[in-house]
């Protein structure tokens, strides 16, 4: 039947032009209130990441937000999403692009362009914050005022060419920044003089880090990867003293595990990770858990934030890694009360939420 | 029926518009849709498509690609002008599309798919398709089907000289030049092909806005740009040098060199904000392809024995200009290969409706794939890469048989060898029943031939899939399944004024253990065995031509297949919507369609090509930021041939996307409007 019906309708355009594309009419939101921001990078050269948006009040979603807001693709591979000073900041990583964009009504309202290859972005004040890159050994100093690049902070003892920074969280004067890809450091820089003081060795491929309560800093390596000439080791979660960037406790994982997604919950007492499944450890704990938290029952968990209103935890599966990733929220004693699907490879979260800065990878 | 082979050539007739010395480049070709009440054994039940000579002659600017697109109904993945095109068969993708030139195969032993935008239709003589369990009789592997590229010696005597310069639009240069020389037993040939080009074509990025902003630094307005492709150069060299001699009547001994070298440059994705000046983004390739062959054609027995080695060298580079004169490599790959080829075939033909067929071919591969930006442990340089060698043995037999004339059938018994993998034995059953003949006149022929074949086959996983580092999976399992079709064919002409073939054949396939690179929790890809992926469809071709006098004539040539390719699970997880859809990028649907028109020395062509709406994502959603509409491309060319004393001129006019059409067919690669390319061709 298809055959009969696709045919006639192929002759039919035979002499004719119809691939013509037509532009998008950008589209009014109104997005007042709380909300949770899903950034999905999509697929590595399609151009096709995604910017979707969660109520978690009422459970809606709305999809594809940044193309239908501004009639204009949000990019290749969208890495990471924070608020800050009324403006939601969106590092589209192979698109070499940051756009600053309403909170509320999606619009952009500027971009910051010329990355080697953007990963994060952090705020140290309201005109200056640092971006973190991937082939560099430079983070990039920008002025989000003016959305310029104003200077570089480069890692002493990275060369160029594998150069990876990663993951960046503010504590203080100082911000420490996660060496990532064939690195095994995390960085300490004195936001005052830009400058990076003080190197701590964590082991192979530091991912993911999150500040609790106390002011201690914890970190997950990923150990690398098997045949990797950089080596492979056991995967670890260190908790290191922010104040003096002495590493007081290190916990080993097994050498095939992937731990990654390091959140707190919304006390900060409370550690989330995901390795296959989703674990959490309170921050006195003396060892790993030994049962998951939530069985991640053949999904591809990729990413998770968890409501710094209610600790509720939002995990993200790829499934395929090729279609619409599907959300699930559950409470913080572990019941899922819902379930949506959002854009390919939801890998980043962002609360909208003006009483705090968002963040969450 | 007698035995008498009744060959009839009823469209054995040659109405060429020779243009001077060539023919092959406009020919007026009804003797290629030939009405034989005989075939020839082993064309027993193959399902295939032969692309006509004319075809591959036509304009020095086309690759193997394009020549696909319009005269097959595969699907040619493609953006645009010299950059990777491959071709996929059934719904099947490129990997599982075997290649050979010559007879050696020329798919990347690291890839497993071949880049047919490399290969320029006018360095190929012949080139046949075998579609499905037809591909089994020549190797395995091809799960789709398979290309066979191949060249011949020149028929004239004598010294021959063609030299054809082609200029269009984005300053884009084509030349060709072959040089053949011809006498008794002996045949030279030289063939030289350059083409450039900046391919600096101007399109609206629909992808991105440029804003506008005030003095405070707000937007006040935004506008899609018009871009150029200023990433996009390329410049391709072939040489190919061929010799051929006869030592003695029924044997011929082969010597061909192809040499290849070009420099590509990639263009930014439309969503790129990077500065196009501090960007690199290019793939230089060299290769070398020799092969050395020895025929023997008896009255019982063919013998081919061939040897051949192939060089490829792929470097690939993506940099970023960091600060003046910093550049930051982000990839800096380079990958070697050497394959040693050799390959001996006997056909045996005991009795005139009997042949006995045996094949041996072995690929030697040894493979070096690394990236030069090496890593730093302890302060001394890692390199990120990986070498494996890996032999590849198939072996075959084949008994072919026509117990009575209206009726053949084929069967085939193949192993397959790679490495430390051996496939189990592969059987392949192909027939072929010629239901009805009639003549209505001496003159008038109309044959009526049904067609089946089935088979099971394997596809080994390439040497990346196994080793590339970081990622490679040495617990891949094989590529299996099995593929069967069923067809009929008409074929009618009538004398010197009409002949017409069409065919229609349905198909099924079920492949399992599909293998998918797909990301890690380490940041990189790794192969795995995902899918199980049930193909099936129907292809249709239909071939005609008609000498309407006067000097008039008309030929047309259009292709039709409609291949569901779906993915059977199993499901990822509960929350998979891939289950049941349409595997992307591959179009259910796709058409081509070629009419020429010639008067005396004047040729008129219309060429058009579509396919269906190709999905972006697993689950076929329609998504603002990933669907690729329907693809529809229509181009024309005129051409007019004349002689100043020897010497054979031709001309043609080439206009390609005639109605100008603002599209892409991947997602974030713009395609070219409305474009020009003329082409003086001189023959002597």
């Amino acid at each position: 039947m298809q055959i009969i019906k696709t045919l006639p309708l192929s002759l039919l355009v035979l002499c004719t032009g119809c691939m013509e594309r037509t532009d998008l009419p950008p589209e009014d939101f109104d997005a007042a209130g709380r909300g949770l921001f899903i950034v999905c990078e999509g697929n590595f050269q399609y151009g096709n990441a995604t910017l979707n948006y969660y109520n978690p009040a009422d459970n809606s979603v709305q999809h594809e937000v940044f193309i239908r807001a501004n009639g204009m693709k949000l990019g290749d591979v969208a890495n990471y999403m924070t608020v800050y000073d009324n403006r939601a900041w969106i590092v589209v990583n192979n698109s070499h692009v940051i756009f600053a964009i309403n909170p509320v009504t999606f619009k952009e309202v500027g971009r910051i362009s010329d990355f080697t290859s953007p990963r994060e972005i952090c705020f140290v004040s309201p005109d200056k914050a640092y971006v973190s890159q991937l082939w560099d050994n430079r983070i990039f100093i920008i002025n989000p005022q003016t959305y310029s690049i104003t200077g570089y902070i480069t890692v002493p003892g990275m060369d160029t060419a594998r150069g990876s920074t990663e993951q960046m969280v503010k504590y203080g004067d100082y911000v420490y920044c996660s060496c990532w890809s064939y690195q095994r450091t995390v960085i300490k820089i004195d936001t005052k003089t830009d400058r990076v003081v003080q190197t701590i060795d964590v082991g192979i491929q530091p991912s993911s880090m999150a500040l609790d309560r106390d002011g201690k800093l914890w970190v997950l390596t990923d150990g690398g990867y098997d045949g990797s000439p950089y080596g492979h080791e056991t995967p670890t979660l260190s908790k290191i003293d922010a104040e003096t960037g002495a590493i007081e406790k290190q916990m080993k994982f097994k050498l095939q595990d992937s731990p990654r997604a390091l959140q707190l919950n919304a006390t900060r007492d409370t550690l989330y990770w995901l390795n296959d499944h989703v674990w959490r450890m309170s921050i006195e704990a003396k060892r790993l858990p030994l049962r998951p938290f939530i069985n991640g029952r053949g999904t591809k968990y990729y990413s998770m934030t968890i409501d710094p209103s209610n600790s509720d935890v939002y995990v993200a599966d790829a499934i395929d890694y090729s279609q619409q990733g599907m959300i699930y929220r559950y409470t913080s004693s572990g019941n899922l009360v819902n379930q949506f699907y959002v854009g390919v490879n939801p890998g980043a979260f962002c609360w909208n939420d003006s009483k705090q800065e968002g963040r969450g990878k | 029926m007698k035995r008498l082979v009744l060959g009839l050539y009823v469209t054995v007739i040659t109405p060429c518009l020779c243009y001077g010395g060539e023919a092959d480049s406009t020919a007026w070709r009804l003797d290629e849709l030939l009405v034989t009440t005989r075939k020839p054994l082993k064309e027993i039940g193959l399902q295939s498509t032969k692309i006509d000579s004319a075809a591959l002659k036509e304009n020095i600017a086309q690759s193997m690609a394009d020549i696909l697109t319009y005269n097959s109904a595969l699907y040619v993945k493609s953006h645009g002008r010299a950059t990777m095109s491959t071709i996929a068969f059934r719904g099947t993708s490129a990997g599982h599309t075997q290649v050979s030139w010559n007879g050696m195969r020329i798919n990347s032993p690291m890839l497993g798919t071949t880049d047919f935008s490399t290969i320029p239709s006018y360095f190929i003589d012949k080139a046949d398709l075998l579609h499905g369990t037809s591909g089994v009789s020549e190797t395995g592997g091809g799960l789709g089907g398979i290309v066979n590229l191949g060249t011949s010696p020149d028929a004239a005597e004598g010294l021959r000289m063609q030299y054809v310069q082609g200029v269009g639009s984005f300053k884009t240069f084509d030349e060709f030049a072959k040089l053949s020389w011809r006498r008794k037993r002996l045949t030279l040939s030289t063939r030289i092909a350059l083409s450039t080009s900046p391919n600096d074509y101007l399109y609206t990025n629909h992808d991105r806005k440029v804003n506008i902003y005030d003095d405070q630094h707000n937007i006040v307005g935004q506008y899609y740009p018009r871009e150029r492709n200023s990433s996009g150069a390329f410049r391709d060299l072939h040489i190919l040098q061929e010799a051929y001699y006869k030592p003695v009547t029924g044997q011929r001994i082969g010597f061909n060199l192809w040499y290849t070298d070009s420099r590509r440059e990639l263009p930014l994705l439309t969503t790129d904000y990077g500065s196009e000046r501090r960007f690199e983004n290019v793939h230089r390739n060299g290769s070398l392809r020799c092969m050395a062959s020895w025929n023997l054609y008896g009255e019982q027995w063919t013998v081919d024995v061939r040897s051949g080695y192939m060089y490829d060298r792929n470097h690939y580079n993506y940099s970023r200009e960091m600060a003046d004169g910093l550049w930051s490599k982000l990839t800096s790959s380079r990958s070697f290969s050497h394959t040693i080829y050799g390959k001996a075939e006997a056909n045996w033909s005991p009795r005139r409706n009997i042949q006995i067929k045996a094949d041996l071919a072995g690929h030697q591969y040894l493979v070096s794939s690394r990236d030069d930006q090496v890593v730093q442990v302890n302060g001394q340089d890692a390199v990120i890469g990986y070498n494996a060698q890996r032999f590849e043995l198939s072996a075959a037999v084949t008994a072919r048989w026509r117990p009575v004339d209206a009726v053949g059938i084929s069967g085939i018994l193949r192993q397959e060898i790679c490495g430390r993998r051996i496939a189990p034995l592969i059987p392949a059953l192909l027939a072929d029943w010629r239901v009805l003949v009639h003549r209505f006149d001496k003159q008038t022929i109309f044959e009526w031939t049904l067609l089946a074949s089935g088979s099971r086959n394997f596809r080994m996983p390439t040497l990346n899939d196994l080793f590339f580092m970081p990622g490679g999976n040495p617990q891949l399992r094989n590529e299996h399944g099995y593929s069967c079709d069923a067809g009929m064919k008409f074929s009618f002409s009538h004398a010197r004024r009409l002949a017409l073939e069409l065919s229609a054949n349905v198909f099924e396939s079920r492949i399992y253990d599909w293998i998918l690179w797909l990301p890690t929790t380490k940041g990189f890809f790794s192969p795995r065995n995902v899918k199980q992926v049930h193909a099936y469809g129907l292809e249709s071709k239909l071939k005609g031509a008609v000498n309407l006098g006067g000097g008039w004539h008309t030929d047309i040539s259009a292709a039709y297949s409609w291949t569901p390719s779906v993915n059977c699970g199993p499901a990822a997880s509960a929350a998979d919507q891939s289950v049941g859809r349409q595997l992307p990028y591959v179009p259910r649907t796709s058409a081509s369609f070629i009419g020429r028109l010639a008067w005396n020395s004047w040729g008129f062509s219309y060429k058009w090509a579509h396919y269906s709406e190709r999905f972006t994502m697993t689950s076929n959603q329609n998504t603002l930021s990933g669907s690729l509409p329907p693809y529809f491309m229509n181009n024309i060319s005129i051409d007019k041939a004349f002689n100043i004393r020897q010497i054979g001129v031709h001309l043609r006019l080439a206009v390609n996307n005639l109605f100008n059409e603002d599209y892409i067919s991947v997602l974030g690669r713009p395609m070219p409007g409305i474009n020009y390319e003329f082409f003086v061709s001189v023959n002597l």
